[in-house]
């Protein structure tokens, strides 16, 4: 894999305040992995739930995660979705998984426009397995393990994922604050080159850590 | 390229998941499977050649259009369209991710002079 005659050093430089380079790999595989595990763990669920498997595996709330994939408000999720849960689950985590592994040590400034899309999967993705832990305590009135499992690899994803969305999203703020031009800030959220956006991503570079 | 490997591998899943659902006695079932995975083939494969590098963002077209079918066809959706919600979903992460994915992008590749 050849970075032609770009040099090495541009492509790994830490981005203040942060004292690491948030694109960096030693930072997205931890994420894709744990993606990955979630994934396996939702694909269990959903063929509990597409009822080729007998029973879930849960050694803590027994029946109780048999209870919560077969709730009414499980049902319901299915009748809007036309898919079970579990399922959407498995493609939101590998969606996690696929949109970490995509991209140079670089992203946030070359692809700022997937750094976006991946916060959208990860951020939200946390908030709603917290909703459907919430859903299980008050509504269904029974936990189950594996589901909680991964609400807390969720809330861990988007922990992790925070930094480089945050970074990417003040790049394009100095874009804007610099240029005020529409244009510009478009051209920076494609990943388009131009002298202003060296310096844009520049500015951010030089400042001081915190 | 592996977004563009993905892909493929999901168009023989499609082509091949009228035989593993039991639909292949539904012929329509059976032949738009067929012809939507030989689409997803067709452009993925476009996206190796230079000139038709981004034609597998078509392929967003395609997988809209698989789940809605998948989603409204048959209500509530058999297992066969089921799959078709699912692989519609999945190709729709694939099908954004770059050819040289891991790899900046090629303005970023030149020196600054260099840069139009």
């Amino acid at each position: 894999m050849s970075n032609a005659t770009l040099p090495v050093d541009e492509l790994h430089r830490n981005v203040p305040p942060y004292d690491h380079n948030p694109s960096a790999w030693s930072q997205r595989i931890p994420i894709c992995i744990l993606a990955f595990v979630a994934a396996a763990i939702s694909t269990h669920l959903s063929l509990f739930q597409w009822g080729l498997i007998e029973s879930a595996w849960d050694p803590v709330f027994g029946d109780g995660t048999d209870k919560v994939l077969k709730s009414d408000t499980a049902q319901r999720m299915y009748g809007i979705l036309g898919i079970h849960d579990a399922a959407l689950g498995v493609l939101a985590y590998l969606g996690d998984a696929i949109l970490g592994l995509a991209g140079s040590t670089r992203r946030w400034q070359y692809r700022p426009w997937m750094v976006v899309l991946f916060g959208i999967d990860v951020i939200p993705l946390g908030i709603v397995s917290v909703v459907l832990v919430l859903i299980q305590a008050f509504i269904v009135g029974s936990w189950c393990f594996l589901c909680l499992v991964t609400a807390v690899i969720s809330l861990i994803l988007a922990y992790w994922a925070w930094d480089e969305v945050r970074v990417s999203l003040t790049y394009l703020w100095i874009v804007w604050k610099q240029n005020r031009d529409r244009r510009i800030l478009w051209d920076a959220f494609w990943g388009y080159r131009s002298p202003r956006l060296d310096h844009a991503a520049e500015t951010l570079l030089s400042r001081s850590a915190n | 390229m592996w977004g563009r490997v993905v892909e493929i591998m999901t168009a023989v899943w499609l082509a091949v998941s009228p035989f593993i659902f039991d639909a292949a006695s539904d012929g329509v079932v059976l032949w738009a499977d067929l012809g939507v995975a030989t689409l997803i083939w067709v452009l993925s494969g476009l996206s190796y050649w230079p000139p038709t590098r981004r034609a597998h963002l078509l392929i967003l077209v395609v997988a809209t259009g698989l789940i809605l079918w998948g989603r409204f066809s048959v209500l509530p959706p058999t297992p066969v369209h089921q799959n078709h919600i699912v692989v519609g979903l999945f190709l729709l992460m694939i099908a954004v991710i770059p050819n040289r994915a891991s790899q900046p992008p090629r303005g970023w590749m030149q020196q600054p002079g260099e840069v139009q």
